[in-house]
């Protein structure tokens, strides 16, 4: 291949990408060369600026029709643009978190932590962004190794240091299951792109290879189970939420777990469409296996998450369990999408919208609750030190009310509005159980988000000084305030912007040339 | 019952044999050899698929340097250390396990039908070949792991890096 071949290919859709690197290692290069004992806040506004620009060239490139660079090895279509938006968005706030200067005093590696959050970002948007397996795998592998590092950054922390080690311990097993399934895959189809893998294991079910390709998605999906951080790869999150600075902990729960439905999606969605045209009888054995495995992976989450939240009394290990039920929640529309695939009834129906409007709902009101953790947990991170918020800062307390009224799904809240739509997407499948143990498990919720609130309106608090944030919280509370009462109040405006603006289906659309 | 399957069978038992022996050995020192025994049949078996660059690189890397380094962990900590939790329920059940896992997947591989290897020899310039993909069709995933290695370099140089400070007085400590 020669550099005019090379240059002929569509570049500019990879701009927000390039934008990011290209922050990245000015960052490391600033980092290199700023003075020693000087603080490196600026950084984070350079991280911030790069992110904003990366954001506009992602919108400008939104409203192309589909196009891709080097065998869809990168690929420009409204799926991936929408999860990317999530994911810049949920990176800037981390940033602003992050910004907290008493915070970025005690950090040790400022810069390193700056650009690292960064590179995991890149992670994320080429995971989104990809319909290739080796690029998804670099990219979700890219988001991985940086999170390892980012938590165990604070390496005097001996809370940190463990649970970094049970990430990355917990993290090769599953890169590795993952690997092995994709191996199977390649193996079947001699491809490792995902529309030719489409076509050959269509061919291949109708060979009576069922079983094999069965076992292959679903070791893969097993795997990827890591990144949503729901069951059987859970039980790292307790303990890494807990034991990373909150910035990373936000992070995690909200670019990282994106980035590994927007990749499950991808994978699952894609692959399986086209068996959908195959053997009416086989192609129903499969898709019932998969949504009855899906169905229960997520129903456990939701159980298991809800039900130990109850127990916690150290806010981020609450908000960790919390996340697992959560992720479980969104597991529910991607079994609903298996379901729908053959009749083609999923292109019909706004399963994808529904994820995406329930990840942007997320986005606001669980930053937001970590916005108060990183606020708060400058005392305590044990849940008592929520209490009696409400008479040291009314303000803050209100915010809080907001956000976990919004994680528990009480109605004119975006994660009302959230649920509500999982669970009609839910009855629209015919999964009436998996609907029935969502609604059980939200009301279990409610018990513990209630505490919380208890804590802060109830309890005498221990300190009666009137509690400030720096700045830069007061703006990503304001900021995730309005996110999460437009998505409550208004979520036809929200469905309706995502459904002009990014054409989701995209992603099943091969690009022709 | 030809040579190369001769070569195969013994590379099969030595590469499986390393991995048992590395999960019922004692002490760590030893487990690395037996894994070191793995990687290297590994590589043989590579040749014996006529995949010579995927052999050498498996050879030189897995079987160099993961070794090497693994072995300079160990030698600098504990290098005395013993697996002592043994859990024999557990041991047997995940067994157990494992070995219906391995049933299930034998039957399942013997059920597909393997078309014929068709067209050209696979091992013609299979290297240049390597080499043309990985910088043409892959460069996209190939730059990433340039920064995914760049990653992992911070990662570890933050981490092994001594503070010049104490722990306690090192904020916006950074070299």
């Amino acid at each position: 291949m020669d550099l005019e071949t090379l240059l002929s290919y569509p570049w500019r859709i990879m701009l927000p990408e390039f934008v990011i690197v290209i922050t990245a290692a000015l960052l490391s290069l600033l980092d290199l060369f700023w003075k020693e004992q000087a603080s490196r806040r600026p950084l984070a506004w350079i991280a911030l600026a790069g992110i904003g620009l990366a954001v506009l060239f992602l919108v400008i490139n939104a409203g192309q029709p589909v196009q891709e660079i080097l065998y869809e090895t990168f690929r420009l279509d409204g799926f991936a643009s929408a999860f990317k938006l999530i994911f810049l968005l949920g990176a800037a706030i981390v940033f602003l978190i992050a910004l907290d200067r008493d915070f970025g005093q005690q950090l040790p590696y400022q810069g390193e932590y700056y650009y690292l959050i960064l590179t995991a970002v890149l992670g994320a948007m080429i995971a989104a962004s990809s319909a290739d397996l080796i690029t998804l795998f670099v990219g979700i592998e890219l988001l991985s190794i940086s999170s390892y590092v980012l938590v165990a950054i604070r390496k005097h922390n001996l809370k940190a240091n463990e649970s970094a080690l049970k990430y990355v311990i917990s993290g090769g097993i599953a890169t590795a299951v993952t690997l092995f399934g994709f191996s199977y895959i390649y193996g079947l189809t001699g491809s490792t792109n995902l529309f030719v893998i489409q076509e050959r294991l269509s061919q291949g079910v109708n060979d009576g290879l069922l079983p094999l390709i069965a076992l292959a998605l679903l070791v893969s999906f097993v795997g990827l189970t890591f990144k949503l951080s729901v069951v059987p790869y859970h039980m790292w999150a307790p303990d890494v939420y807990q034991g990373a600075s909150t910035p990373v902990t936000a992070f995690l729960s909200v670019v990282s777990k994106g980035a590994g439905f927007a990749l499950v999606i991808r994978f699952l969605m894609v692959t399986l469409q086209g068996m959908a045209d195959s053997e009416m009888i086989l192609w129903e054995n499969l898709a019932g296996l998969l949504v009855t495995v899906l169905s229960v992976l997520a129903a456990l989450s939701m159980i298991i998450g809800n039900t130990l939240a109850m127990r916690q009394t150290n806010l981020k290990r609450l908000l960790a369990y919390s996340s697992i039920a959560q992720a479980g929640y969104l597991l529910v529309p991607v079994a609903a999408g298996i379901a729908l695939l053959q009749t083609g009834e999923v292109s019909a129906s706004n399963l994808f919208h529904i994820v995406l409007f329930y990840l942007a709902a997320y986005l606001f009101m669980n930053l937001g609750a970590f916005a108060l953790v990183q606020l708060i947990g400058k005392e305590t991170e044990d849940i008592r030190g929520l209490a009696g918020l409400y008479r040291r800062a009314p303000g803050k307390a209100l915010a809080m009310t907001l956000f976990l009224a919004s994680l528990a799904g009480i109605p004119l809240t975006a994660g009302f509005v959230g649920k509500y739509y999982i669970l009609m997407g839910a009855v629209g499948a015919n999964l009436y159980a998996l609907a029935a143990v969502m609604v059980i498990t939200t009301v279990i919720s409610y018990y513990y988000y209630f505490g919380l609130a208890v804590q802060m309106y109830m309890r005498e608090p221990e300190v009666d000084q009137p509690l400030t944030a720096p700045s830069s919280l007061n703006i990503v509370l304001s900021v995730c305030v309005i996110g999460t009462l437009l998505l409550g109040l208004l979520p036809n405006l929200a469905l309706d912007l995502i459904q002009t603006q990014f054409n989701l289906l995209e992603v099943f659309l091969p690009y022709s040339h | 019952m030809s040579g190369a399957m001769i070569a195969f069978f013994i590379l099969g038992i030595i590469t499986i044999g390393g991995a048992l022996l590395m999960l019922s050995l004692r002490k760590v020192v030893h487990m690395v050899v037996a894994l070191a025994f793995t990687f290297l049949s590994i590589a043989g078996l590579f040749v014996l698929l006529e995949a010579e660059f995927l052999a050498v690189a498996q050879a030189l890397i897995y079987g160099g340097a993961v070794t090497i380094i693994m072995l300079f962990g160990i030698m600098l900590t504990q290098h005395d250390d013993r697996d002592e939790s043994r859990r024999p329920l557990h041991k047997l059940l995940a067994g157990l396990v494992s070995a219906l896992f391995f049933l299930g997947l034998i039957i399942l591989i013997n059920r597909v039908p393997w078309p014929n290897q068709a067209g050209e020899p696979l091992f013609m310039e299979n290297t240049a070949n390597i080499g043309k993909e990985l910088f043409s069709k892959y460069v996209i995933p190939f730059e990433l792991a340039s920064i995914l290695i760049l990653v992992a370099l911070v990662g570890a140089v933050i981490l092994a890096k001594q503070d010049k400070e104490s722990p306690a007085k090192k904020e916006g400590d950074k070299a």
